[in-house]
């Protein structure tokens, strides 16, 4: 299988700057998600890979040797589109061979691994079904096994999943997962779905305006978020402002202790944040440290778990809590924000895009 | 039970009413086709028969049918016209492709090129011949243009297309009048389709060649069957371009039928109605064969 590198990668149109400088490095058979809102430029990076449009500085590399200059269809590429795009002029198996067809495979051959690759995506017997014969779901296995049946260098996927209903998402992830791993093929995707790359990608880039925020495995997303964006993203927008000295962080509402982990920026302002989900209700009296005062703004019983919108300070909190907990609106309550779950986020939260800014 | 049978009489009085409903309003335009487009063919089918009252014919015979059909400049002219047809339309086909894979790109006064492209669709079939006639005639501007420019000695040396058994001016007028009308299906076929199949193509490794091979003249072959088969069917009955622009003799079947049918002589008559409801036959025989043809080979 193939590594790939993208180094100092950017592309414009017009005054737009739609990547910018981005550096990554794929091993060989990882799978690798790129996350981010639309227009965040993933997309773009993806057809730069492909080959169908062309950086406008940086380079492309497989396996160490630069593919640039090499023509789409010379790259082994391949790309599994948002829609199913199967030829609506041919059958499932002239979709599925096509790609071998075009690489010149005799037919014998070429019957003997559409079939096989027709199993894999689990598929049998639908190989003289028209494109338009199948469901959602079919569709978008059939365009996979049409992918991997050329056995690409690089498999690259563009939402694949985003016209999909909800469960049948849940399968394909599921399938796309397995065969990746049983193929062992290096594999990119791009989704605007935090859930989908944290559940597919072994590691994840996120993208913001053309930027990549943080890379890292799909944990450090809402362990460690490097930014109040990234933290944002990944649906945590607790944070709370304080001045740092060593490994304590003095908030209006009072000193909290942090894991020494963070020894990065010494000290000054800095911006606290705990995932709803690790921020726990304490009773008054308790001795728990870091305990934080709270006035509940709303409750919402969700069935497994209760979410409390709840006022530290200035901001505003959001807390997952168990569903037995059921304050009142308006009630004083005390939160526990534990040490080794706080983490200091960079506040980016007024970076404009500057789309515009030349580079 | 009264109550529902009157119900039930209801529901059928209603439902007949509505099945009678379309045929009635389409009625009179369907009328109208019939007695003036019906009409007309059985009268000349009657004529070719040899029913031919106004001139004491009163007996059906197939001695016209026998006459025309055994005639070899019959024919010769069928030849020509299947010939003159057949190239035109296929001719037009492949050149409406071609400029509308360089149309649906986008350059620098593609728009412009557009409009160029279109300008023939509305220039009436006479005219578009009388420019032709201008253009390519031994004494006409290309011809005088070779001639300055010492491609030829002299302008009679430029090769005879008007006039001439090839019928090279018959098939530029309908080129330049129907490679237009092609192209615009096929440019409207391939803009709603979009690159995103040959994108789709591309990444899996095939080159120019194949991806118009395999992916786009699939696509947009339904539309080049369509308009082909008006292109034939008009080009193969058309009257005015060949005589204007083809040889004295042989003629095309519609302009000796026509030549006939003016005649003073009405003894001829029965037989111009007999070539015209051959070459009606032939013409339905031919795209019928195509038709089938070309859907197999779509498939």
């Amino acid at each position: 299988m193939t590594a790939v590198a993208l180094s100092h990668l950017s592309k414009r149109f017009g005054n737009h700057l739609a990547v910018r400088d981005l550096n990554l490095e794929i091993e060989s058979g990882e799978m690798v998600a790129f996350l981010g809102p639309s227009g965040c430029g993933k997309t773009t990076t993806l057809r730069m890979i492909t080959g169908l449009i062309q950086p406008t500085s940086g380079d492309v590399l497989f396996d160490g040797e630069s593919v640039v200059g090499i023509p789409t269809e010379r790259r082994g590429a391949v790309m599994v589109f948002q829609k199913h795009l199967l030829f609506p002029t041919m059958n499932v198996a002239q979709n599925v061979g096509f790609g071998l067809k075009m690489a010149g495979v005799d037919k014998a051959e070429t019957a003997r691994r559409v079939t096989e690759m027709l199993e894999l995506v689990e598929l049998p017997d639908l190989e003289s079904r028209k494109a338009h014969e199948l469901s959602g779901g079919q569709q978008q296995r059939v365009a996979l096994a049409r992918a991997l049946v050329v056995r690409p260098q690089v498999l690259l996927l563009d939402e694949p999943l985003a016209n999909l209903d909800a469960n049948l998402r849940i399968t394909m992830r599921q399938l796309i997962r397995s065969i990746q791993h049983e193929m062992g093929i290096t594999a990119i995707f791009v989704t605007h779905d935090q859930e989908e790359a944290v559940m597919l990608a072994d590691r994840v880039a996120l993208m913001f305006d053309g930027v990549v925020q943080q890379v890292g495995e799909p944990d450090t997303f809402y362990r460690r978020p490097s930014t109040t964006r990234v933290a944002q993203f990944f649906r945590n927008s607790n944070f709370l402002h304080g001045v740092r000295s060593g490994n304590v962080v003095s908030t209006p509402v009072g000193d909290i202790e942090v894991d020494p982990v963070q020894v990065a920026d010494g000290s000054g302002d800095v911006i606290l944040s705990v995932r709803p989900e690790e921020v726990k209700p304490v009773l008054a009296g308790s001795d728990a440290a870091n305990t934080v005062p709270a006035t509940v703004e709303s409750v919402i019983y969700m069935g497994t778990h209760t979410q409390v919108v709840a006022k530290i300070g200035n901001s505003v909190w959001n807390v997952q809590t168990a569903a037995a907990f059921n304050p009142r609106e308006g009630e004083e309550v005390l939160f526990e924000l534990p040490k080794e779950h706080v983490w200091i986020v960079k506040d980016d939260s007024n970076s404009q895009p500057d789309a515009v800014k030349a580079s | 039970m009264a109550r529902t049978t009157e119900l039930t009489d209801l529901a059928e009085r209603e439902s007949l009413r509505s099945r009678l409903k379309i045929p009635l309003m389409l009625a009179p335009a369907v009328g109208i086709v019939v007695l003036l487009f019906g009409g007309g063919i059985l009268v000349g089918l009657g004529q070719s028969l040899g029913y031919f009252p106004a001139i004491g014919l009163n007996e059906f015979t197939f001695e016209y049918y026998g006459s025309v059909l055994t005639d070899s400049n019959f024919l010769r002219s069928l030849w020509l016209t299947f010939r003159i047809a057949a190239t035109a339309t296929v001719l037009s086909s492949v050149l409406a492709v071609g400029f509308a894979l360089v149309l649906r790109q986008k350059f620098a006064g593609s728009r412009l090129a557009t409009f160029l492209f279109q300008i023939p669709l509305p220039v009436p079939h006479l005219v578009a011949a009388s420019g032709i006639i201008l253009l390519v005639t031994q004494s006409g501007l290309t011809a005088r243009l070779a001639y300055a420019l010492g491609i030829i000695d002299v302008p009679g040396d430029f090769p005879a297309m008007v006039f001439d058994e090839a019928g090279i001016a018959i098939i530029l007028t309908f080129l330049w009048k129907e490679v237009p009308f092609v192209g615009l299906v096929v440019l409207a076929v391939l803009q709603s389709v979009g690159p995103q199949y040959e994108e789709q193509a591309r990444t899996l490794g095939a080159n120019g060649r194949q991806r118009f091979f395999n992916v786009l003249l699939p696509l947009i072959m339904p539309g080049i069957m369509s308009t082909s088969i008006i292109i034939f069917a008009f080009t193969f009955a058309n009257y005015e371009i060949p005589l204007l622009l083809g040889t004295r003799f042989p003629s095309t079947l519609p302009v000796v039928a026509y030549r006939l049918y003016q005649d003073p002589d009405l003894a001829l008559r029965p037989e111009a109605m007999a070539i015209s409801i051959v070459l009606a036959i032939v013409a339905l025989l031919l795209l019928i064969a195509y038709r089938r043809l070309a859907r197999y080979a779509v498939r």
